[in-house]
């Protein structure tokens, strides 16, 4: 079969238009992944940026919670024994010298505990530093305070050689344990707070457990407020970790939030 | 009226948009243009005059064209690819293959024809250079806005041009030799007008989108 002149021509003129083509497809493929590049690109600023309003906005919180601890410590102690000083001094006879010499010894006392109280509470005012002393010294340092209301047994257990997580991790875990303690004191009605802190194939796991009322966490989780137990999954898998929460009604509640690659 | 074709129209307009919009261009890269578009007018206009007045046949003036059109095509495609790290050694390898293949292929014509096989491969490399341009930009993870990017549009004219023109080039002696009396109407012809309208407006908005970009 011969193939006349023309039809090489229509042929050689058909394959140049689809040449064509091709470059055009492959023009308008380069120009939307390139669309797509942007979209990531805008996405992980965004995320970034969120990322960056969460960690001072849990700065924040933390300051606050410092604050407020503060606020009751001068209030229901350091308040309490300078109103005793007060009322001690002011009960000095000074002609009854073996009661005075008593009286300013008990004054004394109370002015050397007052002094001790608001070392302690200058230590806590630097809320940062408490965070950069690392988690497990931090949550010491928290614990001790809820030690001394002794409405709690606390029985706090960490790894001794527990790696450092980045600043804003440390951070949020730490701001996440303040709430989970908050949430115990004010709806749980414990007695006992277990608290552990260890470091398990590189990720850090702290698990708090309480013997209190216990709550659904279903309908709890299901509520808007929902006791900040939507904050807390969130805050933590903005750090790439997990929250799991479980509650018994009667029983008491256990929360482990996981953090990986330590 | 022989000079005024849409092939010296369109390669007119595009050293015009080369001067007015690369005129003060800090790149020697870019301003490299106005004198090689300028060479391509006065190519084409050189061509036209020998074929038109002087009755012999163009090809020496093409084939001495092809030398400036290689090398500074590559050239320019090396330059886009330096942030990359591009070694300077391909280049040169490319240049030397070529002037083989040039030489080689004009003693075996005897200097009494076009280097059309000379020609094809430069094509074939240059659709090559500028899908490497597009790979390179493809993994490139940082964003650059493309629909206003010169270099970009540059290489798609030059993807269009080149890669259209494979099949014509491939079949160039054929086409010669049916079509040489009737160029004017011919295949060949359409298809060229077509290629160059569409790189020389590529290139044309490439210029604009440099001349944005430096202001």
């Amino acid at each position: 079969m011969q193939i006349s002149t023309k039809e090489v021509i229509s042929l050689i003129g058909l394959t140049s238009v689809i040449f064509l083509i091709a470059p055009m497809f492959l023009i308008l493929y380069v120009l939307s992944y390139n669309r797509r590049k942007k979209q990531h690109r805008d996405d992980t600023i965004l995320m970034q940026k969120n990322f960056e309003t969460e960690l001072l906005k849990t700065q924040m919180e933390v300051q606050e919670q410092t604050l407020k601890t503060v606020a009751y410590d001068l209030h229901d102690n350091i308040g309490q024994l300078l109103s005793l000083t007060t009322i001690t001094l002011s009960s000095v006879d000074v002609t009854d010298t073996k009661n005075t010499a008593e009286k300013l010894a008990l004054v004394e006392d109370l002015t050397m505990r007052s002094i001790k109280e608001v070392k302690a509470l200058s230590r806590l005012l630097h809320g940062e530093e408490i965070v950069s002393r690392g988690l497990a010294s931090a949550i010491n340092f928290e614990l001790e305070w809820l030690r001394r209301s002794d409405k709690f047994e606390v029985v706090f257990n960490y790894d001794h050689d527990l790696s450092q997580l980045d600043n804003a991790k440390e951070t949020i875990l730490f701001r996440l344990f303040q709430e989970i303690i908050n949430n115990i004191i004010q709806h749980a009605r414990a007695t006992a707070i277990h608290i552990n802190l260890n470091q398990v194939n590189g990720a850090c796991i702290l698990e708090i457990t309480d013997n209190g009322t216990g709550f659904n966490v279903e309908e709890a989780l299901s509520r808007k407020s929902g006791m900040g137990l939507h904050n807390m999954v969130k805050r933590s898998a903005m750090i790439n970790g997990t929250a799991s929460i479980r509650s018994t009604p009667g029983k008491g509640s256990t929360i482990t939030i996981q953090i990986p690659n330590l | 009226m022989a000079y005024l074709s849409i092939n010296t129209f369109t390669e007119c307009i595009c050293f015009l948009a080369a001067f007015v919009f690369l005129r003060k261009d800090k790149s020697p890269a870019w301003k490299i243009f106005i004198p090689f578009l300028l060479l391509t007018c006065a190519t084409e206009l050189g061509g036209i005059y020998m074929r038109h007045h002087l009755r012999v046949n163009n090809y020496p003036i093409y084939n001495i064209y092809l030398l400036f059109e290689c090398g500074f095509t590559s050239f320019f495609f090396f330059y886009l690819y330096r942030p990359y790290h591009y070694p300077v050694k391909w280049l040169i390898t490319w240049y030397t293959a070529f002037l083989a293949l040039y030489l080689g292929e004009l003693i075996h014509i005897n200097f009494s024809g076009f280097v059309s096989v000379t020609a094809s491969v430069m094509s074939v490399v240059f659709v090559l250079a500028s899908l490497y341009y597009y790979y390179l930009k493809l993994k490139d993870e940082r964003f650059e806005p493309l629909l206003y990017s010169a270099s970009f549009w540059w290489v798609s004219g030059a993807l269009f041009f080149y890669f259209g023109s494979t099949a014509c080039n491939n079949f160039l002696d054929y086409l010669a030799k049916y079509e040489s009396i009737t160029y004017n109407n011919s295949i060949r012809y359409i298809i060229f007008n077509v290629l160059d309208i569409i790189m020389y407006t590529f290139w044309s908005y490439a210029f604009i989108c440099r001349y944005r970009q430096r202001k």
